[in-house]
């Protein structure tokens, strides 16, 4: 009885997080619903079509291309960043902060964090001029170390476009995951790495055995965390290839932008955000609850 | 040896995350004639901050610096309180129906933002909040607290329940709890969080941009849109204003770094 | 720790509290939007002005904002339709952005005041097209709801070093451009310089397209006045003609991932001696090149080309009188010649011709290619969102990955799709 009370109490602290979602997050996607029912233009009366988007969205070639490109997305922006993420924060702090100090740790997670501070839209200009085909930095570069054969047209070949997309967004977003696992780092018991030392595991036996599942809390975090970012992923493609060569890199999200503000068929790219968002929330409920089944 | 191996290794990728930076120095300090004829790596004859003061004066910069800051700033405190306010709730207060509600809060982060642009700006029109930081500030903190619960409820379902039992002995309320324990042992996770939701707020530019649309309330990023035009950009100014846009993120970040290294620790206090 | 935070909060809420909300628009204000950067020709011409405007309205405060173009072409209709519209704006021409705001009803319908002042007079025939929309926001006819200030077409832009270098007189038809490339190609130079991933190749297969065409198919593809076949002479030749210009080197097959700007600079830089594009770069190669001699000369026949952004007045406008009035001094002879001489193409100049004779020739291409009809907009009007599918189809003629006929189809469904919704 007395605990039933005491969770009842606890409510009121969900109270105001509650509010600003159901503001800012529920009803808007309500909203949202209510739109991808209609033909609309974005100003003036929607036009009920019922479920006419839907109906186009499900034999739109564009739309089921553009979610197999964000597959491969989803393992440049979560999957690769987490396992490399690992790593470099393992290096960091095991290697290097032991051995040269954290000041030398810090430094160098900064700079791998850097990327995450610096605006899409510049990184977009500059990245288009590594990239570039002719006098682009990278080719430049391989040409100055004798692979003239190994230069590419980087952006603008439809069989390399996603690739090269994928690397810039591996560096984009390696830095989120570095930090947070070393943090998580700081948070293990080093009683028990020392142990396995003494036990004479190697280091990759104790990264194995101890560090990954010590940060299982974090790596649930940042694999969520990334896989969502993924999947909503926009503003990387509008800089720099706008879902070209030829709709090679084209991804949902930045579909259903096209078709908001680009073709103003507003009730289209409702259809196509609420079909996105349905996606990424079943893929958050299994994903919680697998988490908190691990945690039991 | 190994070790060294180990530190040049690591030492090589962070220089090499650098070098989009460096391009952007590189730029940034050029004059357009010396763009226009040698184009965006030949490195410049002198240095000339022609651009950087063009780009501050032309959009007065200091104006749009103390929006973002303005705006970053009360979202990332904000944030940072419903979160500790909702993870108390689901993470120590295990409220039944936690996953669902967990999953219901995490919606704001999985909904893409062009999802939310028209019926936002209906919204914010209707209230009287369009073109205001207000609006701004409301809508991140929403997104990034919900975030901010997540990651909190994970570490803090794990808090030591020794520490909280002890503080209910000697009297203390729910919400003494909450400030006088749970609080300050979560600290240094929340500095990772007022880091994070500085910095991304500090970055957003799609809602800001069709939320904010007169000038003297407009953000850093949106500043920087100005130079895009419609069929030319000026690369050595967008440079210019890419430096002066990053400086204070990045000055934020290693002012607040020692709040990372402390990290995620809640979990760990040995009673 | 928790009292110095909450301390932070109070004190952020504060100063968030005392910034919303600022509404100073009285009566005495005109709320001037535009996004043109300070030094190009419309930036320095609507600087004086304004001058000009303060001058004659004492006691009016002008409020003048610098806009992104991105801003105003994303958010236009959202702002218009709000309590915060300027009292003029800039805004885009064509169906799929004044005419989709006509439409909506956002803007103000400007046809008296353009018979009162004489506006149309002062523009002269042809250029009104992109100024006037039917109740179905399709331009070339019905009310005036847009004031054009200047005018833009495609041009050719030569390095006359190179030429030069390579004993070649500047081309005049496209035979001659034709050959002037191959010897170029031969002499291992790719002449064109262009970009695929944005507006220039796609204006490059146009031109080549309307080197058949004539005013009617024009008007079929652009205004909806007739039948429009994807596979006919024009648009056969246009896809077929620049498939074979980058199979024959004359563009590079690394184009596909390039940008507008990557073009501009490849011709300032003296990579290639051939640049096909708007007017909008003449200001900047002017600026910019120093190390070599250029011309700018005519595309042969008709060319892509339309009146500029223009003068919009919100419906929801405050002050639309200042409005009008500010229009009026930008179309005087002082601020027309202002925008010219800054390199600008003038849609209603004064009576003297410009002092530079370069800037002089690129104002006489404007008014032959007007008074002989020959400008045919751009390729991406027709169709909202179409600059996406052209941009696609033409990266896929440029890397091979579609052949004339496939890109031609790929153009054609999207704009069946929108004629249908014509008119609804």
């Amino acid at each position: 009885m007395r605990a039933v009370r005491e969770r009842g109490s606890y409510l009121l602290y969900l109270l105001p997080g509650a509010l600003l979602v159901l503001a800012v997050i529920l009803v808007p996607f309500g909203m949202n619903v209510g739109i991808s029912f209609t033909e609309w233009s974005g100003v003036g009366e929607p036009e009920w079509t019922g479920l006419d988007n839907y109906g186009r969205l499900l034999s739109d070639w564009t739309f089921w291309a553009s979610f197999r490109n964000n597959l491969a997305l989803v393992v440049a922006m979560a999957i690769l960043p987490t396992l490399a993420g690992l790593v470099v924060a393992a290096a960091l702090v095991d290697h290097i902060g032991k051995h040269f100090g954290s000041r030398h740790a810090a430094v160098l997670r900064a700079c791998i964090y850097l990327p995450q501070v610096l605006p899409i839209a510049v990184a977009g200009i500059v990245w288009g001029w590594i990239l570039a085909p002719q006098d682009g930095a990278l080719n430049e570069a391989l040409g100055a170390l004798g692979l003239d054969t190994v230069a590419r047209n980087w952006l603008g070949d439809p069989d390399l476009a996603l690739w090269s997309l994928m690397g810039v967004l591996l560096w984009m977003q390696l830095g989120y995951p570095v930090v947070i696992f070393m943090a998580g780092m700081s948070r293990l018991d080093p009683a028990l790495h020392e142990a396995a030392e003494l036990d004479g595991a190697s280091w990759w036996g104790r990264f194995r055995h101890v560090t990954v599942p010590g940060l299982r809390p974090e790596i649930f975090v940042v694999l969520l965390t990334c896989t969502i970012a993924a999947l909503k992923v926009f503003a990387p493609i509008y800089v720099l290839t706008r879902g070209g060569p030829g709709g090679a890199t084209n991804v949902p999200a930045y579909f259903s932008f096209q078709n908001f503000f680009e073709r103003t068929r507003v009730g289209y790219g409702a259809a196509i955000a609420t079909v996105l968002a349905v996606l990424v929330l079943v893929l958050t409920a299994v994903f919680l609850r697998v988490q908190q089944r691990g945690e039991r | 040896m190994r070790r060294h191996a180990v530190l040049w290794s690591v030492v090589v990728l962070a220089v090499a995350m650098l070098v989009p930076f460096l391009i952007v120095v590189l730029n940034a300090v050029k004059t357009p004639e010396e763009y226009a004829t040698g184009g965006p790596l030949r490195l410049p004859e002198g240095v000339s901050l022609e651009g950087v003061v063009a780009f501050w004066d032309r959009v007065d910069f200091g104006e749009k610096l103390l929006n973002s800051a303005i705006i970053s700033g009360s979202v990332a405190v904000l944030a940072v309180v419903v979160s500790v306010c909702n993870a108390y709730a689901l993470g120590i207060g295990r409220v039944r129906g936690r996953t669902w509600v967990l999953v219901v809060f995490l919606t704001a982060n999985t909904l893409p933002q062009e999802a939310l642009v028209y019926p936002l700006y209906y919204l914010a029109d209707a209230v009287g909040l369009y073109d205001t930081k207000l609006a701004v500030i409301i809508v991140f903190t929403a997104i990034q607290s919900a975030f901010g619960t997540y990651l909190l409820t994970s570490t803090l379902s794990g808090f030591p329940r020794e520490l909280l039992d002890a503080a209910r002995i000697d009297g203390a309320s729910k919400w003494q709890a909450l400030v006088r324990v749970v609080v300050p042992i979560s600290r240094p996770t929340l500095g990772v969080l007022f880091v994070f939701f500085f910095i991304w707020t500090w970055n957003e530019f799609f809602l800001p941009l069709v939320l904010l649309i007169s000038n003297e309330n407009q953000t850093v990023p949106v500043a920087l849109g100005v130079l895009q035009g419609q069929r030319l950009m000026d690369a050595t100014m967008t440079s210019a204003s890419a430096l002066l846009g990053v400086v204070p993120a990045i000055a934020f970040f290693l002012l607040f770094q020692r709040a990372l290294t402390r990290g995620i620790t809640a979990g760990a206090v040995k009673s | 720790m928790p009292k110095r935070l909450f301390a932070a909060i109070v004190a952020v809420l504060l100063v968030v509290a005392g910034c919303g909300g600022s509404d100073g628009a009285s009566d005495n204000t005109f709320k001037l939007w535009h996004f043109e950067g300070p030094d190009s020709a419309m930036g320095v011409a609507w600087a004086e002005a304004i001058k000009q405007f303060e001058a004659s309205h004492p006691g009016v405060k002008v409020v003048f904002e610098e806009k992104g173009f991105e801003q105003i072409q994303k958010t236009g209709p959202l702002v218009l339709n709000s309590k915060d519209a300027p009292d003029l704006m800039e805004y885009p021409k064509g169906n799929a952005t004044a005419g989709l705001l006509s439409k909506q009803g956002l803007l103000t319908d400007l046809t008296d005041e353009v018979a009162k002042r004489g506006w149309d007079k002062k523009l002269g025939p042809g250029i009104d097209t992109t100024a006037r929309y039917d109740e179905r926001g399709v331009m070339g006819s019905g009310k005036w709801f847009g004031i054009p200030n200047y005018a833009e077409f495609i041009t050719v832009y030569y390095n006359k070093d190179m030429f030069d270098r390579q004993g070649l007189a500047l081309p005049t038809t496209l035979d001659e451009l034709t050959a002037a490339m191959d010897k170029f190609v031969a002499a291992g130079i790719t002449p064109l310089a262009t970009a695929g991933q944005e507006y220039p190749a796609q204006q490059v297969l146009y031109q080549l397209a309307l080197t058949k065409a004539d005013r009617g198919w024009v008007d079929r593809y652009q205004r909806y006045t007739g039948d429009v076949d994807f596979h006919d002479t024009a648009w056969t030749y246009g896809a077929t003609t620049f498939a074979d210009w980058v199979r024959k080197g004359y563009v590079s097959r690394d184009s596909a991932g390039l940008k507008a700007e990557d073009m501009g600079l490849a011709f300032m830089q003296g990579k290639s001696p051939i640049m096909v594009s708007g007017t909008w770069w003449y200001g900047r190669v002017r600026a910019q090149v120093k190390d070599f001699q250029w011309v700018s000369a005519r595309w042969p026949g008709m060319t892509a080309g339309s009146s500029g952004n223009m003068w919009v007045v919100p419906k929801g406008a405050k002050n639309k009188q200042f409005a009008h009035d500010f229009i009026e001094i930008t179309l005087s002879p002082a601020v027309q010649d202002k925008l010219r001489d800054a390199g600008g193409v003038a849609v209603a100049p004064g009576a003297s011709p410009a002092a530079d004779p370069a800037i002089r020739q690129l104002n006489d291409d404007y008014r032959a290619l007007r008074d002989a009809d020959q400008l045919a907009f751009y390729p991406d009007w027709p169709v909202p969102g179409y600059y996406d599918v052209q941009v696609s189809a033409v990266q896929k003629l440029i890397t091979g990955g579609a052949d004339p006929r496939q890109a031609l189809d790929e153009l054609a469904g999207p704009y069946r799709e929108h004629l249908a919704s014509i008119g609804k």
